[in-house]
C-alpha cells in the first residue's frame, strides 16, 4: 500500500507542476464559457427584426391589422427573451407595388408581405397571399392568420351592431397559466447546469484516461518499468498511476466546479447569459457527480492502461483508443434522448449498461427519478465491471510493460490472460 | 551464507528457451561475472532473481531463504535498459526511488547528496534529468541502485557508453563495496572488462551453462599458452614449429603455442628465435583470455562446427544450419 502511495504521490506532484495542467485548467472551462456564452450571444443576436408588409387598397383593414399586431412589434417581454421584433408596414396598391415589394424581399429588406386582393363580389372575403422571404417565416404566416381573423371577426361583429369594447372583452385570449411540480421548478436551468457537468465528466474521462495510457507508453519507452518492477508489482504500479492520474482530474473539476459556482453566484454571468441561464447545482447532484465521475474514470483508464500496456507509442495507441472513443462518443449521442425522457425506457436500459452508466445515470438522478434499486444497481453492476477489467488489465499489464517492439495480436493476449 | 542460489532454473517465452537448467550460487565479499554474448539469457536470469518473471520450473533463494518480494528492498538493481523520469528533477527521482526501496524521505535525501559528491556530480542536482549528458544519467541510474545499501548489487552491463574515467570511478566504487563485503553480480558481454575484477563466474550461452567457478581455478586448469609478443623488424619467428596460429597486428602479434608438454621451454625458444632478427619491446606469456576459453567451451559443446574458427559475433544469432540440425 505504501508503493502505490509513492506512486500515486510522485504521478501526482509531476503532473500538478506542469504548464500543461495549468493550461488546461484554464483553457478548458475558457471554451466552455465561450461556447455556451456565444452560443446564446448568437441566438439572440442572429436574427434580426423581421419586418412585414401588409398590401392593400382597404386602408383601413391594413391599419387594424397593424394594429392587432401591435403587441407583438414592440412587446417588452418578447424582446428580453431574445424573440426579434416585427416591424409591419402598410402600403397601398399602386400600379408598381407588386416590383416595389418584390424588389425589397429580393434586397433583404422584407422578410415578406401579405397581399390582400379586394374580393371581386362585395361580401365575399378579400383573398390574403403571404410571400415570405425564406421558409422560416412560416410560423409568421399562422400568426398573421390569427390577426387577421380577430381582424375580421371585430369588423362583422362591429357591422352586427357590438360596440368596440365588448367584442374586445369577448376576443380576449384565455391565458393558461403554467404550473411546475416544485422539483422541476428550475428544471430549465437544473437541466444546463447538469448538462455542463455531463460535458465536464466526458472530457475528464476522455483526456484523464488516454492520460494513464500515454504516461504508461512513455514509461515503456523510458524503459523506467525495469527499475521499478525490480521492487514493486506491476499491479501497485497500475494501481498508483490510476489514483495519481485521477486525482489530478479530479483535483481539476474540482477547481472548476468551486470556481463555476463562485462565478454563477456573481451578476456578472446572470446579466450576460440571461435570467435562463443561472447555474444552479443542488449537492447531491454534486455528490452524485464524483461518485459517477470516479466510478467513470476508474473504468475507462483501466482500460487505457491496458491499452497502453499493449502498445509501444503514440501512433498505435491512436488505432485502439476507439475502445475508449466509441462508448464515451455513444454516451455522448444518447445525451438528448436522455435529457428529454429521462425516464424513458431506453434511458433506463443504457443507464445501467456499464460502459454508459457513469455519463447517462448522473444525468437520470440529476433530471429523471430513477429508484433507489436503479441507482444501486447501477453503482453494483459498475463496480463489478470495473473489477472485472482490472483483474484482466493487471495481467495484460504485467507481461505487456516489459514487451518492446511488435505489437501482440489477440492470441498473444488471450494467452497473458492465462498466464497465472 | 550464500546471497543468491539458482536451482536448476528453467524459463521459455513462447518458443524460445531463454534460459535452460541454470545453477549458480553468489556468495556475500564477493564479485560474480554473469557472462555471455548477447541473448544468450543473463537478462531473463536476473529477471528471475529479482522477481519480475517466474521460472517455469526450478528454484530461486534470495539470502537463504526462498524467494520473497520483501528481501528486494536488500537488492540494488541497474537494468541494462536505463530508465529514469525524464522530465523529473534529479534530486526528486532519487529520493523517490529511494523510497520505493524503504527509506525515509529525509534519508534518501541525505544519501543522495552524499553519493552525488563522491560520484562527482553534485552540480547535476537541482537539474532536470533530461538536461543530463547520457553519462551523467547513467551516473545517476547508478546511485539509485546503491542508495539503500543493498547487499546484492545487481550490474547489468554497467559500463557500456561511459568515458574510460568514469568507467574506472564505477568500478572502483564497485571494488569498494565489495570489500565492506556486499555481493556484487556484473552481466556483460565484454568479459575482457571484467575479467580482473571478478572472483567467480558464470559463462552461458543460448541460455545453458558452459562454465562455471573460480576465476583463479578457472584460469589455472589452463595452460599458459598464449604469446604476446611487441616487436619491431622481422617477423620470421611466427614459423617457429611451437606456434600453432597466430594473429599478426601492425607492431605485435598474439600466437598460440602447440599443445605440449614443455610449453615453458617452446615459449623460450620462440623468443630466443625472435630477438635473433627483430627487437622485442614486450613479451609475454599467459593463459587463454576469457573470451578464448569461452570460444573454446562452445566448440567443444558443438562439435559439428569443429573445424571451424568461432568468432564472438557468430555466437551472438544461431544461425540456420545450426536451427536445422
Amino acid at each position: 500500500m505504501h508503493n502505490v502511495w509513492l506512486i500515486a504521490r510522485r504521478e501526482y506532484i509531476e503532473r500538478i507542476r506542469t504548464r500543461g495542467f495549468l493550461i488546461t485548467t484554464i483553457m478548458i472551462p475558457a471554451i466552455m464559457a465561450g461556447f455556451i456564452f456565444g452560443s446564446t450571444f448568437l441566438n439572440s443576436k442572429a436574427k434580426p427584426d423581421t419586418r412585414i408588409a401588409i398590401v392593400s387598397s382597404d386602408t383601413q383593414l391594413a391599419l387594424d391589422l397593424q394594429a392587432e399586431l401591435q403587441p407583438l412589434m414592440r412587446g417588452s417581454q418578447a424582446r428580453a427573451v431574445g424573440h426579434p421584433r416585427l416591424i409591419v408596414d402598410a402600403m397601398d396598391i399602386g400600379p408598381d407595388t407588386r416590383s416595389i415589394v418584390d424588389q425589397e424581399l429580393a434586397s433583404g429588406d422584407l422578410d415578406g408581405y401579405l397581399w390582400i386582393a379586394p374580393a371581386r363580389t362585395p361580401g365575399a372575403r378579400p383573398t390574403f397571399t403571404f410571400t415570405p422571404r425564406s421558409s422560416d417565416q412560416d410560423a409568421m404566416r399562422s400568426v398573421l392568420a390569427g390577426a387577421l381573423s380577430r381582424v375580421l371577426l371585430r369588423e362583422q361583429l362591429a357591422h352586427r351592431g357590438i360596440v368596440a369594447a365588448d367584442a374586445d372583452t369577448m376576443l380576449q385570449p384565455v391565458e393558461i397559466v403554467a404550473a411546475h411540480l416544485p422539483r422541476h421548478e428550475d428544471h430549465e436551468s437544473a437541466q444546463v447546469s447538469v448538462t455542463v457537468l455531463f460535458f465536464l465528466m466526458y472530457m475528464v474521462i476522455m483526456l484523464y484516461g488516454m492520460n494513464v495510457a500515454r504516461s504508461i507508453i512513455e514509461e515503456k519507452t523510458s524503459r523506467i518499468f525495469e527499475v521499478m518492477l525490480a521492487t514493486i508489482r506491476p499491479a501497485e504500479m497500475m494501481a498508483g498511476k490510476i489514483i495519481g492520474v485521477g486525482s489530478v482530474g479530479l483535483t481539476q473539476v474540482a477547481i472548476w466546479l468551486a470556481a463555476g459556482m463562485l462565478l454563477a453566484r456573481s451578476s456578472m454571468v446572470t446579466r450576460l447569459a440571461g435570467h435562463s441561464l443561472q447555474i444552479t447545482l443542488t449537492g447531491p447532484q454534486v455528490v452524485y457527480f464524483f461518485v459517477y465521475f470516479i466510478l467513470g474514470y476508474v473504468f475507462y483508464s483501466s482500460i487505457a492502461a491496458a491499452l497502453g500496456a499493449m502498445t509501444n507509442s503514440e501512433q498505435e495507441l491512436q488505432q485502439l483508443n476507439m475502445f475508449l472513443v466509441l462508448p464515451l462518443a455513444f454516451c455522448f449521442i444518447m445525451l438528448k434522448d436522455v435529457l428529454e425522457t429521462p425516464d424513458g425506457t431506453l434511458a433506463r436500459i443504457l443507464a445501467l449498461i456499464p460502459p454508459f452508466t457513469p455519463l447517462l445515470m448522473y444525468l437520470r438522478v440529476c433530471l429523471g427519478h430513477p429508484s433507489p434499486l436503479e441507482v444501486t444497481a447501477s453503482i453494483v453492476l459498475t463496480s463489478a465491471s470495473i473489477y472485472g477489467i482490472i483483474w484482466v488489465t493487471s495481467r495484460i499489464y504485467r507481461i505487456g510493460v516489459l514487451m518492446y517492439g511488435k505489437r501482440p495480436n489477440i492470441m498473444e493476449i488471450l494467452r497473458w490472460l492465462r498466464y497465472s | 551464507m550464500p546471497i543468491v542460489q539458482l536451482h536448476h532454473v528453467r524459463k521459455v517465452y513462447d518458443s524460445k528457451v531463454a534460459v535452460d537448467d541454470l545453477s549458480f550460487t553468489i556468495e556475500p565479499g564477493t564479485m560474480f561475472g554473469l557472462l555471455g554474448p548477447n541473448g544468450s539469457g543473463k537478462t531473463s536470469s536476473i529477471r528471475m532473481m529479482i522477481g519480475i518473471t517466474v521460472p517455469d520450473s526450478g528454484s530461486v533463494s534470495l539470502f537463504d531463504q526462498p524467494f520473497d518480494r520483501r528481501m528486494l528492498a536488500r537488492v540494488g538493481y541497474l537494468p541494462e535498459e536505463r530508465g529514469l523520469y525524464k522530465k523529473m528533477n534529479v534530486l526528486d527521482q532519487l529520493v523517490f526511488l529511494g523510497q520505493l526501496h524503504g527509506l525515509s524521505g529525509a534519508e534518501a535525501r541525505r544519501r543522495s547528496h552524499q553519493w552525488c559528491e563522491r560520484l562527482d556530480i553534485a552540480e547535476a542536482i537541482p537539474k532536470k534529468t533530461e538536461d543530463l549528458s547520457k553519462g551523467m544519467q547513467q551516473k545517476i541510474q547508478f546511485i539509485a541502485s546503491l542508495l539503500h545499501d543493498p547487499e546484492l548489487i545487481i550490474m547489468d552491463e554497467p559500463f557500456t557508453g561511459l568515458d574510460p574515467v568514469n568507467a574506472v570511478l564505477l568500478m572502483d566504487t564497485l571494488v569498494e563495496l565489495r570489500r565492506q563485503g556486499k555481493a556484487v553480480l556484473f552481466s556483460t558481454h565484454r568479459m575482457d572488462q571484467v575479467e580482473k575484477l571478478c572472483d567467480n563466474i558464470a559463462l552461458i550461452h543460448r541460455g545453458s551453462l558452459v562454465l562455471s567457478g573460480s576465476m583463479r581455478e578457472i584460469k589455472a586448469s589452463y595452460p599458459r599458452n598464449r604469446v604476446h609478443i611487441a616487436f619491431a623488424g622481422d617477423d620470421w619467428f611466427l614459423r617457429h614449429p611451437a606456434v600453432e596460429e597466430y594473429k599478426l597486428y601492425p607492431g605485435y602479434a598474439d600466437i598460440k603455442l602447440r599443445p605440449s608438454p614443455t610449453l615453458d621451454q617452446d615459449s623460450q625458444a620462440l623468443l630466443a628465435s625472435a630477438i635473433g632478427r627483430a627487437r622485442v619491446d614486450r613479451f609475454e606469456v599467459t593463459e587463454p583470455t576469457l573470451e578464448e576459453i569461452f570460444i573454446e567451451k562452445v566448440r567443444e559443446a558443438s562439435p559439428s562446427r569443429n573445424g571451424r574458427e568461432l568468432s564472438m559475433a557468430e555466437l551472438e544469432q544461431p544461425t540456420r544450419s545450426e536451427l536445422n540440425a
